[in-house]
């Protein structure tokens, strides 16, 4: 174990200088045009997370995913050759749409309304009268919409000329391949809604600038020493994509019961080989709005999705391998969700307030010091795509 | 004791926590931290966070679906324990500022609700 006052290296400014030291310009945290531009450029043509794999663990299985950014209702389904596939939950006739249920296991869907009848790998099976539509019934399937899988990690893009998404990933893939996240069975999961612009909530997630000061009691475990703002140990960058090594603070102040209630569930980690992964500090953030962690003890993943300019949904779930097989184990799980959901509770107010200070207009300029670089990052990446107007599919609404 | 708030041979001294504790799902426990009070909340966690350790002993010794009934209170109890444990041990003072914040974050699954693993 390192000693107290020599655990920590801070990452030099020059490691991030290629990404300038400029201020970055406000608007585009506020400003409902620039949001509009954003949600054509990055959200409509990137691959965006939706679900795990293991939430449709057969066929039938389906999610009803609402994206607000697309203004789409996404029908999730295992079909009966195994794959996962979304498409648009709407019905072909006219429109309704088809699946009102959140979840569920069903081997074929009706649409209430004049009962045409589709399979779960989207296919019309049955309408009634259909002889008088001069249609052809293999004309008349669900519209897909762009799904693939990486780490059991779902992924939609609606954008028809996308890049393969393990292209998009590049190396971060295998990365994400290896964190506990692709060995999943189950989660557990919380959301929250809030005033605030996408960017302003994601950034808040990726700098530790302000740990000590938002989480002064329940963050003390990941400040200290001779890191007294808990600053990561490494930072990197890949495409539009970034990731960071947290700290491993030599000497965390554990109070007893946190002790106990963390400790308890290292065993059943251990016997299922989650303490030896290679990424168990790491998390990435994975453009635009997913950071993954595969951290052993609470593996969790966190997504924020636009619903306009000034109000985002987060959602976070903890991943775990396997049931509760014991005692120990769902304690150490019940412990790390609310554990977790406490630090994250903290953030949101703060968050708010930064949205409220912003949107008068007060500030041109907003900005980031060396180790607020993952939030530069993000906004250039943003900008980059904005600016280029690569609208993507132009017809959208 | 017996009936509804027995708990294993023991742990009788957490039985007058049963009614109020014992919880069935993560969200009931999260919420019942909320809306106890503090002094409800130290009484629970100075009788509670003694007995953990056996406790966890106690009921590591079968499969968590075998649990009788007076077990599955004990652990439900322990599980209730997570959420005061944060109120106690880290929040002290700062509990009825922090409830604010936590009342934006919607527990909508968790693996405790589940049927336990084989
Ligand atoms: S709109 Fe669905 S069957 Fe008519
Ligand atoms: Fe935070």
């Amino acid at each position: 174990m390192t000693h107290p006052g020599t655990s920590f290296s801070p990452i030099p400014a020059d490691a991030v200088a290629w990404l300038g030291t400029n201020p970055i310009p406000a608007a585009p945290y506020y400003d409902p045009a620039y949001f509009e531009r954003e949600r054509r450029a990055v959200f409509l043509t990137s691959w965006i997370h939706v679900g795990h794999a293991c939430e449709l663990p057969e066929p039938g299985a389906f999610v009803r995913r609402d994206l607000e950014f697309a203004r789409a209702s996404l029908l999730i389904v295992r079909g009966n050759d195994g794959i996962v596939r979304a498409f648009h939950n709407v019905c072909p006739h006219r429109g309704t749409q088809l699946v009102e249920a959140a979840a569920g296991r069903q081997s074929r869907f009706s649409c209430p309304y004049h009962m045409w009848t589709f399979g779960p790998e989207g296919d019309l099976l049955s309408a009634p009268d259909f002889g008088a539509f001069h249609l052809r019934k293999e004309d008349c399937g669900l519209k897909p919409v762009a799904l693939q899988e990486c780490a059991g990690l779902l992924f939609v893009n609606f954008d028809p000329q996308a890049q393969p998404l393990r292209d998009w990933l590049g190396d971060y893939a295998g990365r994400l391949e290896q964190m506990p996240v692709a060995r999943a069975t189950t989660f557990s999961e919380y959301t929250y809604e809030i005033a605030a612009n996408w960017k302003l909530t994601y950034d808040n997630f990726q700098e530790n600038y302000h740990l000590r000061f938002v989480h002064p009691r329940s963050g003390g475990a990941g400040v200290g020493g001779d890191n007294p703002f808990g600053y990561p140990v490494e930072i990197g960058f890949h495409g539009p994509h970034r990731t960071q090594r947290i700290w491993s603070n030599p000497d965390p102040a554990l109070k007893p019961f946190q002790r106990a209630a963390s400790f308890c569930g290292i065993p059943a980690l251990a016997e299922q080989g989650l303490l030896t992964l290679p990424h168990g500090r790491d998390y990435l953030a994975l453009f635009p709005n997913l950071f993954v962690i595969g951290t052993p003890t609470q593996p969790f993943s966190h997504t924020v999705y636009p619903l306009a300019a000034d109000r985002s949904r987060g959602v976070v779930r903890v991943y775990w391998v396997g049931e509760d097989a014991s005692a120990s184990q769902r304690l150490a799980r019940e412990y790390a969700l609310a554990q977790l959901r406490d630090i994250h509770s903290e953030d949101v107010g703060i968050i708010e307030r930064g949205q409220a200070g912003l949107a008068s207009g007060a500030l041109s300029h907003i900005h980031f010091q060396s180790m607020e670089a993952l939030c530069r990052h993000l906004f250039l990446e943003v900008d980059r795509r904005v600016q280029a107007g690569a609208a993507g599919p132009e017809q959208r609404g | 004791m017996s009936g509804e708030t027995a708990l294993p041979p023991g742990f009788a001294a957490l039985e007058p926590f049963v009614a109020g504790w014992a919880l069935p799902t993560t969200a009931a426990r999260a919420a019942r931290r909320g809306e106890a009070t503090s002094d409800e909340r130290e009484q629970f966690f100075a009788a509670a966070s003694p007995l953990v350790a056996s406790a966890l002993a106690h009921l590591d010794a079968r499969p968590l679906h075998a649990l009788d009934p007076a077990e599955q209170r004990l652990l439900n109890l322990l599980l209730a324990l997570a959420h005061v444990g944060l109120a106690v041990e880290m929040q002290g003072p700062a509990e009825a500022r922090h409830a604010l914040g936590r009342a934006r974050m919607q527990i909508t699954r968790a693996v405790a609700d589940a049927e336990p693993g084989a």
